[in-house]
């Protein structure tokens, strides 16, 4: 402690000086945790794709590509990445602009900001589990909501099995996706607009603009940056979805609501390790290329025009 | 419009606005107003009418869930967790974060860097050697297990925004402390932690929301019953009880109901934590 009692003046003590630890000493802690809990695994992960292990029996054998030639040649991985990618576009079109809309409108009201903020928030705070069974429910063939509001306002032709159709199981789990995500990206976008200058918009009413004109010349363009942040944010909760599709459908009927966190899950509870490290690895591609490369294009568009 | 006073012209400026949130806000809370109500019905009036409201208030139906599955079990063990993984990760990376945006030393930059780099791999990604490393440690199936893994995915998000606040900081406030002998750890633990409350408040309860709804993982590394968390009890609680709708509801809302309490009094805070990271 005595060489940490004089730290910040030893500090400015000219290159000579002894090795400060004292900085090493405060990360050392978090380092640890985070390598061995969190990066380890990762990394292991990559390496172990190329190798023969399971987890009862730790021999391991270099096997170079051939979890990957397993992978790629499987039906039900593409099937899988497919609804990700379904999923992925979705969840960049109705839940972030839903949460823009409302933010506008909550921007443009002066009283009950603070209560439909709160109000429309709600649901992004549960657990993906909490949010499924709510769905679970409302789908639910006879005990559900959905079904009989769809009859008492004489719809009664579009009541259906909506988790047992395997052409609109995964739709379904995208709406209650939406449910608890739109919130999410309403906030952002509220906290963004407040950030703007007032000047802008009063001048614009000055010259008469209207909402629309509003929205797209002024709000749009001025919330750039938070909509990078609130796409990147979409892109990872999409191609990382599982509790709420688990919940639901548990990937089917028939697989077509499966995706790829339930794959991987799927191969680990059979103990299919190098098919599930391999699968990650090339999902863990997937997503740092669509995330860095939108993120990247983002940057460039911004600064060329 | 101009025999209008302005104040009504401004008024009705804002009713469209007003119409559509009323609705957005309808739709949106119906579903849990529903499943509130429902927890409350029996299982006849269920069947019979799922829309009605409920015709007496059967405030048994939670007794039952309750007592029927081991909810109090996993009520204490989300409380546990959660709560250990907040102090820890706050402790932990306010430190780390403090070293990143105030002191010199080599390889800051790179270490930060390699903490950065945890939050743009997806959750499976790490799924297969994490749970062997688990089991080889002996932490399988152990809270303490899924509190070091909790922590260790919170700890990137944490330092970056507590770097960030602190680098907000003056120095002339750690030169001023230091000249009248205090050291780093003590200016840490009596000036920068007292003047960083708030966001460390924001920070916490935004950690705290993460924790407390985390399923993923829990699902892996724990599958003895007397360990489960709450959204993983009531995985378990639904499988059982499928078939008992009015036991399900109350269930749906026993795990529910901790989060809404804890939004309402840190809605402020939680908002804070999620925006904080957008204006970076």
């Amino acid at each position: 402690m005595a060489h940490a009692l004089s730290g910040p003046r030893k500090r400015s003590s000219g290159p000579r000086s002894k090795l400060d630890l004292m900085p090493y000493l405060f990360i050392l802690p978090a380092v640890v945790i985070y390598v061995v809990f969190n990066l380890g695994p990762v990394l292991a992960s990559f390496f172990l794709s190329f190798f023969r292990w399971d987890l009862l029996a730790p021999t391991t054998e270099f096997i170079g590509f051939k979890h990957y030639d397993f992978i790629l040649n499987d039906d039900k991985f593409w099937n899988a990445l497919s609804h990700n990618f379904i999923f992925l576009l979705l969840a960049v079109i109705i839940p972030v602009s839903m949460g823009l809309f409302l933010a506008v409108f909550i921007y443009e009201i002066r009283r009950g900001r603070v209560f439909f903020r709160a109000a429309l928030f709600l649901p992004a705070i549960f657990s993906g589990v909490v949010i499924a069974y709510v769905w679970k429910w409302i789908y639910h063939p006879f005990a559900g909501v959905l079904n009989p509001t769809l009859e008492l306002i004489g719809l009664g032709a579009f009541t259906q099995s909506w988790l047992g159709n395997p052409k609109i199981a995964l739709y379904s789990t995208f709406i209650a996706y939406t449910w608890a995500s739109f919130g999410y990206s309403m906030v952002i976008f509220l906290a963004g607009l407040q950030d703007i200058s007032t000047d802008i918009f009063d001048a614009a009413r000055v010259d008469g603009a209207n909402f629309w004109q509003k929205l797209f010349w002024i709000t749009i363009p001025c919330l750039y940056d938070v909509f990078t942040f609130v796409i990147t944010l979409r892109i990872f909760t999409a191609m990382g979805v599982f509790g709420v599709i688990y919940i639901l459908t548990g990937g089917g009927p028939f697989y077509s609501s499966d995706v790829i966190d339930i794959y991987v899950f799927r191969m680990i509870g059979n103990f299919e390790m190098g098919w599930a490290t391999a699968a990650a690895t090339v999902n863990t591609i997937v997503v740092v290329c669509i995330s860095t490369g939108f993120i990247k294009w983002r940057e460039w568009r911004s600064w060329s025009s | 419009m101009e025999f209008l006073s302005g104040r009504m012209q401004r008024r009705l400026r804002g009713a469209p606005f007003y119409l559509v949130l009323t609705l957005a806000t309808v739709i949106t809370l119906v579903p849990i107003i529903w499943v509130f109500a429902s927890a409350l019905k029996s299982n006849k009036e269920i069947r019979e009418n799922a829309l009605a409201l409920p015709g007496e208030w059967r405030f048994q139906n939670y007794v039952d869930a309750w007592f029927g599955a081991s909810f109090d079990q996993y009520f204490f063990n989300s409380i546990f967790i959660t709560v250990t993984s907040v102090a820890i990760v706050l402790f932990l990376s306010s430190l780390a974060a403090y070293a990143f945006a105030k002191m010199r030393f080599r390889g800051n930059q790179m270490i930060f860097f390699i903490f950065l780099i945890g939050m743009a791999f997806p959750l499976s990604a790490k799924l297969g050697p994490l749970l062997s490393l688990m089991y080889e440690l002996k932490l399988a199936n152990s809270r303490i297990g899924l509190i070091l893994v909790y922590v260790a995915g919170s700890l990137p998000f944490a330092i970056l925004m507590l770097r960030a606040f602190f680098q907000g900081f003056p120095q002339e406030l750690e030169d001023s402390a230091a000249l009248d002998g205090c050291s780093r750890f003590q200016f840490y633990l009596r000036i920068l932690l007292p003047l960083s409350k708030p966001s460390l408040m924001a920070l916490g309860i935004f950690v705290f929301m993460g924790t407390w709804n985390e399923f993923f993982q829990a699902l892996l590394l724990i599958n003895e019953d007397s360990k489960r968390t709450l959204p993983l009890g009531l995985t378990a609680f639904q499988d059982e009880y499928f078939t008992d709708f009015a036991l399900s509801f109350a269930g749906i809302n026993i795990t529910a109901v901790p989060v809404i309490i804890v939004y309402i009094m840190f809605q402020r805070n939680l908002i804070e934590g999620i925006t904080v990271g957008s204006l970076k």
